[in-house]
């Protein structure tokens, strides 16, 4: 605890801590202040001096935001003076200003509009002309109206401070300032934070433009489906269409503050899009077609073929898959439908690779994305955050820019991040193992500086790093790691050892939503992996029951010997490369239409809330299942609630002990499963595995010199996102038109090489 | 505004403008060095304006080659240049003439009738402050003060002031420009 300090406000005496931020304690202790420009956790630009308070024994009124708290300081924040100066402030930032709420996107949430409610003259004395421009696109997904600017550069710092980008700034001088880019376009990852930030409506969610207002929207709280970093979002919805997904804190406060990226924020047409699978679809004989069924006929004959299949080749002949995509509640129905109605062990996951060999060895806690923020010492072995869990990349940046924080990167490729790491250390491709068994000890650096590439040195100066950490270590890493040495590193802090002062977090850096929930659900650490359960198929297989879609790498090249099996059911939003070889495909409802949790990277447990009724004949997956269960004579107890589901998750599932969906409301406290900590774990063997590992290798291919475009992970259209038109716009280069007028999707009618194809599958 | 970008932790690619980049003969480019040995190697942007005035004598304003060139050596991104450069009345973002007009259109000298001088130059030359005549000799600009108020109305060419103005100097300027025998009093760094 920091030393306390006095501070006089309006007459009350409050103690704080010393160099708290004038303005947070004025706001703590419910002495409202308005602002514009002030962003906590952003660097300060003290540019709207809505803020200023009387400070005694100081010349002129002082801008709130930029003092620090200083013992016996004696503030007012409310004054015929004071109030004076506000509305003043406010005259001069409407002298520019546009009198078109009514048609603006932002009016009815606009803080400009709020402030003029309370600041505002009634009359305006400006009889001056106002700068005017057009309104325009600055790229596909955000669209411009610059004469509403107030210059608060929000949304400037932001593109800097959090994504790096620098993408977006000011321009020109005195009144003619104009938020803007080189050339008028934007070419960044297009997160749309700067959409946001913005208290006004000038940075406008191009995709959502003049689509709604914001007070016909519902607007429901509820957790992103993309990656596993878990932001909370908020979506908002109009008669059974999801509108837009914002993360405002007018809406939301969750673990990533404002922050979205372009999934979580643009992604969300898949939603209501005209594609999804409207009924259940039956496929009655080999290589016909999928014919619309009712539900009724779809579950009993659903039924009927996997009692028959049971019969006559016993449970064993099923396999099961869930998906790190969906819900915990969605996950947990599948593996009781195996162990209970089935009574088969053949279940897992279609995840890219599993965690458990990290959650068997854990013995650290997991690092929150607040945890990361704060850190002192950040070790990123492989991975690439800023593409693939952007929130991390996020907490990350600033950890390094605005906490000082020492980031250490071991990868084969410059990722972008590494423009904030103390140390980026280039490695040859596929050699991360070694990067574990030099953080684990010396006695091998001679082998493992040789197949990475760098001098031994470097390793020591690594581990010196380590040991001189006071505060947070986070060590994060990526999907490169073999399962020896993703063991070894969930056991780094045993076996460096505990210290004053020193503490270790670890933090996975999975693909999925849900990756960590389908692991704690036990689908992950299952005795098959995908592969070698469909390795089964034609020999002792011959039904699969599927939710959602099978990776790529899993399918491709199975095709032929799975279209052999004598039943796949699917579970799927759109029809798939999967649903291609079903017998009987259910409409499955999206996560804007279910209730349930995920659990994120960071062990976190969050809720996810129906914002729209299912879409067409949709159902939540669990109900599907369940309702196949009653088919075949076994009552799951669920009573049509999801959050009965849950309960039976938390009776059965360790590290979710105790929770309930009540515990779980408050998005802006979310509560972290219990995973166990194993001690200390004798290592010699994975070590030696590790080491056998690395001396066989042959590091061949050369290491990539150069930067990964922004957007290449981002922007690839998936089963999900290419369904956001602008995503193949953004994927194909981003081109900037010949006109910034009108929308960027015309370019789509004029070019059909810029129209939606499906690249990755998954997303 | 970006922090400690260090010359061995180059920016990314695509942060740059990847099409065409600037080249300078070896004298020019010694030039620069000159500059950029000024400051140290992690504070190099600070050479940000002296690389802007060499650009633009070489290339007639910061086009975009230039302006990429201008990111690459101080290792920031375009918008950065371009925030700066648009702060700056004397740096072009678009194609300027040769002789660049500048009138100050403060308070000191609007009171002594900057208003008129303005007028008469836009009717000599036959076009508006902000533009450039067809033949891309002149640019017509209207200025904030220029710290001369005292011998107001006064105008600048390059970076020559004219003090004291009258339409009638004005006229003897605006003739020595369109003859071709204005002598600049002050080379461009
Ligand atoms: S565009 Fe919005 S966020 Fe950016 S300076 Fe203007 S008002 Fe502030
Ligand atoms: S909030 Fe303090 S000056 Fe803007
Ligand atoms: S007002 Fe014109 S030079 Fe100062």
């Amino acid at each position: 605890m920091a030393d306390l300090i006095k501070v006089t406000i309006n007459g009350n005496v409050y103690e704080t801590e010393k160099g708290a931020r004038l303005i947070d304690v004025c706001r703590e202790h419910g002495h409202a202040v308005p602002s514009f420009c002030y962003y906590s956790d952003l660097a300060l630009q003290a540019s709207c001096r809505m803020c200023l308070v009387r400070i005694e024994k100081m010349p002129k009124l002082q801008t709130s935001c930029t003092i620090t708290c200083t013992d016996g300081m004696i503030v007012t924040t409310e004054s015929e003076e004071i109030e004076k100066a506000q509305r003043a402030m406010v005259e001069f930032l409407l002298a520019n200003h546009p009198l078109d709420c009514p048609v603006c996107d932002r009016g009815g949430e606009c803080e400009l509009q709020e402030m003029v409610f309370d600041w505002g003259g009634l009359e305006e004395r400006f009889s001056e002309r106002k700068n005017y421009a057009p309104e325009k696109f600055l790229s596909p997904m955000v669209a411009n109206d610059p004469q509403r600017c107030i210059l608060c550069k929000r949304c400037t710092r932001v593109c800097d401070e959090w994504m790096g980008e620098d993408a977006i700034e000011a321009g020109g001088r005195g009144a003619h300032t104009v938020i803007g880019t080189y050339d008028g376009w934007l070419n960044c990852s297009e997160c749309g934070n700067c959409i946001e930030v913005c208290p006004t409506g000038t940075l406008l969610d191009a995709t959502y433009r003049h689509q709604a207002r914001p007070w016909e929207l519902a607007q429901t709280i509820t957790t992103c489906t993309f990656c596993s970093d878990g932001c909370q979002l908020s979506l908002g919805a109009r008669v059974g269409e999801v509108m837009r997904a914002v993360a405002r804190d007018r809406y939301v406060d969750g673990i990533n503050g404002e922050f979205l990226c372009i999934k979580g924020r643009f992604a969300h047409p898949f939603i209501n899009h005209e594609e999804r699978i409207r009924t259940p679809l039956i496929r009655y004989k080999q290589g016909g077609r999928l014919v619309p069924a009712t539900w009724d006929d779809a579950i009993g004959y659903t039924a009927a073929r996997m009692r028959a299949i049971g019969e006559a080749h016993g449970a064993d002949a099923f396999g099961i898959i869930g998906s790190p995509r969906l819900t915990n509640e969605a996950n947990y129905a599948l593996l009781k439908f195996a162990r209970e109605v089935i009574g088969t062990e053949n279940f897992t996951a279609s995840d890219a690779f599993s965690l458990a060999p990290c959650f068997e060895n854990l013995s650290a806690p997991l690092a929150t994305h607040r945890d990361i923020r704060f850190a002192k010492t950040i070790i990123l072995v492989g991975g690439e955050p800023e593409e693939l869990q952007p929130l991390t990349g996020k907490q990350i940046r600033q950890a390094v820019r605005n906490g000082g924080a020492r980031l250490v990167i071991f990868n084969s490729v410059p990722i972008r991040l590494k423009e904030q790491a103390a140390q980026f250390i280039h490695i040859n491709p596929g050699t991360e193992d070694a990067v574990v068994l030099a953080l684990a000890g010396a006695n091998d650096d001679e082998l493992a500086a040789g197949k990475l590439g760098v001098e031994a040195k470097t390793l020591a100066d690594v581990r010196r790093a380590l040991d001189e950490t006071q505060g947070d270590c986070v060590l994060l890493f990526g999907s490169e790691l073999s399962a020896a040495a993703m063991a070894t590193l969930a056991q780094l802090p045993q076996l460096l050892g505990a210290r004053e002062g020193r503490r270790f977090l670890l933090h996975p850096l999975p693909f999925y939503n849900n990756s960590v929930g389908a692991h704690d659900i036990g689908l992950m650490n299952a005795k098959l992996s995908v592969a070698q359960l469909l390795d089964q198929a034609g020999q002792g297989l011959r039904a699969l029951y599927i939710a959602g879609s099978l990776l790529p790498e899993h399918l491709r090249g199975r095709e032929e010997t799975l279209r052999q099996l004598d039943l796949i059911v699917v579970q799927e939003l759109f029809e798939t490369e999967t649903t291609a070889l079903a017998d009987v495909v259910f409409p499955a409802a999206s996560f804007a239409e279910t209730d349930g949790t995920f659990t994120n990277n960071a062990g976190q447990v969050q809720r996810v809330r129906q914002s729209i009724p299912p879409v067409h004949q949709a159902r939540p997956d669990w109900m599907i299942t369940a309702a196949l269960a009653s088919a075949l004579n076994a009552d799951f107890g669920f009573q049509l609630s999801a959050s009965a589901v849950f309960r039976e998750i938390a009776e059965h599932i360790a590290a979710y002990e105790g929770l309930r969906y009540p515990l779980l409301k408050d998005e802006s406290r979310p509560v972290q499963a219990k995973h166990a900590l194993a001690g200390a774990r004798d290592m010699t063997g994975a070590i030696q595995e590790i080491r056998a590992r690395i001396q066989s290798m042959n590091v061949t291919s050369a290491r990539p010199t150069e930067t990964p475009k922004v957007g290449h992970e981002l922007f690839k259209p998936g089963t999900l996102t290419s369904k956001t038109p602008q995503f193949p716009l953004l994927y194909a280069g981003n081109p900037k038109p010949p006109t910034v007028l009108v929308s960027p999707l015309y370019q789509i009618t004029v070019d059909a090489n810029l129209r939606a194809t499906t690249v990755a599958a998954g997303d | 505004m970006s922090q400690q970008f260090l010359p061995d932790n180059p920016l990314p690619q695509e942060a740059k403008v990847p099409e065409e980049i600037a080249r300078f003969s070896p004298a020019v480019e010694a030039e620069i060095d000159g500059h950029l040995a000024k400051y140290p190697p992690e504070r190099r942007r600070s050479a940000m304006l002296p690389l802007m005035f060499i650009v633009q004598r070489e290339r007639g304003w910061l086009d975009k080659p230039g302006v990429a060139y201008i990111a690459n050596r101080l290792g920031v991104r375009i918008t950065d240049v371009w925030e700066t450069a648009t702060f700056y009345s004397m740096i072009y973002t678009k194609p300027a003439g040769k002789y660049h007009v500048q009138i100050c259109k403060t308070l000191s000298c609007k009171i002594m009738g900057a208003g008129n001088i303005t007028e008469h130059c836009a009717q000599r030359l036959g076009i508006k402050p902000g533009e450039t005549s067809a033949d891309g000799k002149f640019t017509l600009s209207e200025v904030e003060c220029l710290g001369s108020c005292g011998t107001a109305p006064m105008l600048q060419v390059g970076f020559d002031f004219h003090e004291n103005l009258t339409t009638e100097k004005v006229d003897e300027i605006l003739d020595a420009c369109a003859r071709g025998d204005y002598k600049f009093a002050v080379k461009v760094r």
